[in-house]
């Protein structure tokens, strides 16, 4: 029984990494269209991260996975797993960076910017430093709960843990157990991460307290 | 009465021309026919009341606030706010001035010498190991020698700022504009500041210090600004204005400023 819930912890670990390199990659251009001063660019870049939040991971999945062809292929299960939990998760990150950004005081631009820096030196060393700082632990709480929501891959097939827990459960009719253990594994994956992230955060903010 | 510093102090050039310089907020006119020039190597000091706008013209000096009209010179760069001007005539300018502002603005991820040293790699192109001297030295110059590896918020208020002038020192500006260097700090650490400042004078930097320090104002500075209501009203020897100020607005002013 324990063997059938380990199998599908590398799909659970992959589909979460890839969603989250994906939504993380996918966050950027919102991150620049919410920040820009342009009207138009604002609120296009609005609309798309309202429309992708608004819309139920499973529902994303279901329409990529029974909708979506490209040239006359469909997606696969895991294809459309990852991208449905990386638009959703394109939109929240775009907001979490977006939170972060704006936290860093206007000073720290202006200081840059008297110095002669180019935009590039001014988003690459002072303002993208700084609120990569203050954006991980919303970061790493999302990553935590990507992990969890990779579950909902098994509504379309994909074998992961919650997929595989499910299928040892009705064939054996020994539910609970299986699913306590499934639960412990969450669990004891997503500890550690949320240590390391607070880790890290206490030593970068114990050099810069104020 | 406004005496042209060229009429006083002849025979120096003329580093800082800004001419006919204009700028609103909205509805708001801040400044309107703003004309000064400074000349190399002198101090000029620049006293008003609050709102008079003299953040507004250090700001558009360097280009942080994009004036409505007039040029803006320094050190030859030349830009004239209602042309258009390239990235380069930009940070041509920008780099021929240096900035201190009230709240010091040091970078907080970085180590003090990272803080004076990594501008220097961006803006000037300098390798990591020179610019990490020249960091070291001009610490060294502002009695921060053994600053160097800590951040920024671990120092005091007045080694901050000293800091923060070692970090605009380092890319060799021309001019030097200060914004309130002091006001933000206990009146015995700007004490330190103050010093570094005339030190930084007597070595012969050119240097606009918007302040409320009516003493440093009088005992360093060559040429004294006063502004009011986004103009100047008064200009010339700073010791001549302090004794018999001919505009009532800047009589009104210093009885405030010097009852206190
Ligand atoms: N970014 C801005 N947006 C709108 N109004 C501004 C802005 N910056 C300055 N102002 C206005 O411009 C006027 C001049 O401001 P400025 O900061 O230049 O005055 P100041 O002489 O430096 O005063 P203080 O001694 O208080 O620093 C004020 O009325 C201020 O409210
Ligand atoms: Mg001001």
């Amino acid at each position: 029984m324990l063997l059938t819930v380990l199998a599908g912890i590398p799909l659970t670990i992959s589909v979460t990494a890839v969603a989250l390199v994906i939504g993380t990659i996918g966050s950027l251009p919102l991150l620049f269209g919410i920040l820009s001063g342009n009207r138009l660019v604002w609120l296009i870049a609005r609309g798309i991260i309202d429309l992708c939040r608004g819309i139920p991971i499973v529902v994303w999945m279901f329409i990529l996975f029974y909708g979506v062809t490209i040239g006359g292929t469909k997606l696969s299960a895991f294809g459309a797993a990852v991208l449905g939990l990386g638009i959703v998760s394109a939109a929240y990150l775009a907001e979490i960076f977006r939170g972060a950004i704006s936290s860093v005081a206007a000073g720290q631009y202006e200081a840059a910017r008297a110095l002669g820096m180019t935009p590039r030196a001014v988003w690459g060393d002072i303002v993208g430093p700084q609120a990569w700082r203050v954006a991980i632990p919303g970061y790493t709480t999302y990553g935590i709960g990507l992990l969890k929501d990779s579950s909902i891959a098994s509504t379309i097939g994909v074998a992961e843990m919650v997929f595989r827990s499910n299928s040892y459960a009705r064939t054996t009719g020994e539910g609970i157990t299986v699913f306590l253990v499934a639960a412990a594994i969450y669990v004891i994956v997503s500890v550690p991460v949320g240590v390391l992230s607070r880790k890290a955060d206490e030593k970068l903010s114990a050099v810069v307290a104020r | 009465m406004i005496e042209n510093p060229q009429d006083r102090l002849p025979g120096r050039r003329e580093v800082v021309r800004v001419r006919n310089l204009a700028k609103s907020f909205g509805e708001n006119t801040v400044l309107s026919d703003v004309n000064l020039t400074v000349l190399e190597g002198t101090v000029t000091a620049m006293i008003g009341p609050s709102g008079a706008g003299k953040s507004t013209v250090l700001r558009c000096m360097n280009l942080l606030e994009r004036p409505d009209s007039g040029t803006i010179e320094i050190d030859g760069h030349v830009i004239d706010a209602e042309r258009r001007f390239s990235n380069r005539e930009l940070f041509a300018l920008r780099r021929s001035a240096g900035m201190v502002f009230q709240h010091f603005n040091l970078f907080p991820h970085m180590t003090v010498l990272r803080n004076v040293s990594l501008p220097q790699q961006r803006v000037l192109g300098r390798s990591k190991g020179e610019a990490d001297e020249r960091a070291m030295a001009l610490l060294t110059r502002m009695g921060l020698a053994d600053k160097g590896e800590q951040y920024p918020n671990r120092c005091s208020g007045g080694q901050q700022q000293r800091i923060a002038i070692a970090r605009a020192l380092a890319l060799d500006p021309k001019v030097m504009l200060f914004d309130e260097p002091t006001s933000a700090l206990d009146p015995e650490v700007g004490l330190e500041v103050l010093e570094v400042m005339k030190e930084l004078a007597a070595s012969g930097m050119t240097m606009i210090v918007v302040t409320h320090e009516m003493s440093f104002a009088r005992s360093v500075s060559e040429d004294l600004i006063v502004m009011a209501d986004g103009g100047i009203i008064e200009q010339g020897d700073p010791k001549r204005i302090m004794a018999e100020p001919s505009h009532p607005r800047t009589q009104e002013f210093l009885r405030a400023v010097l009852q206190r």
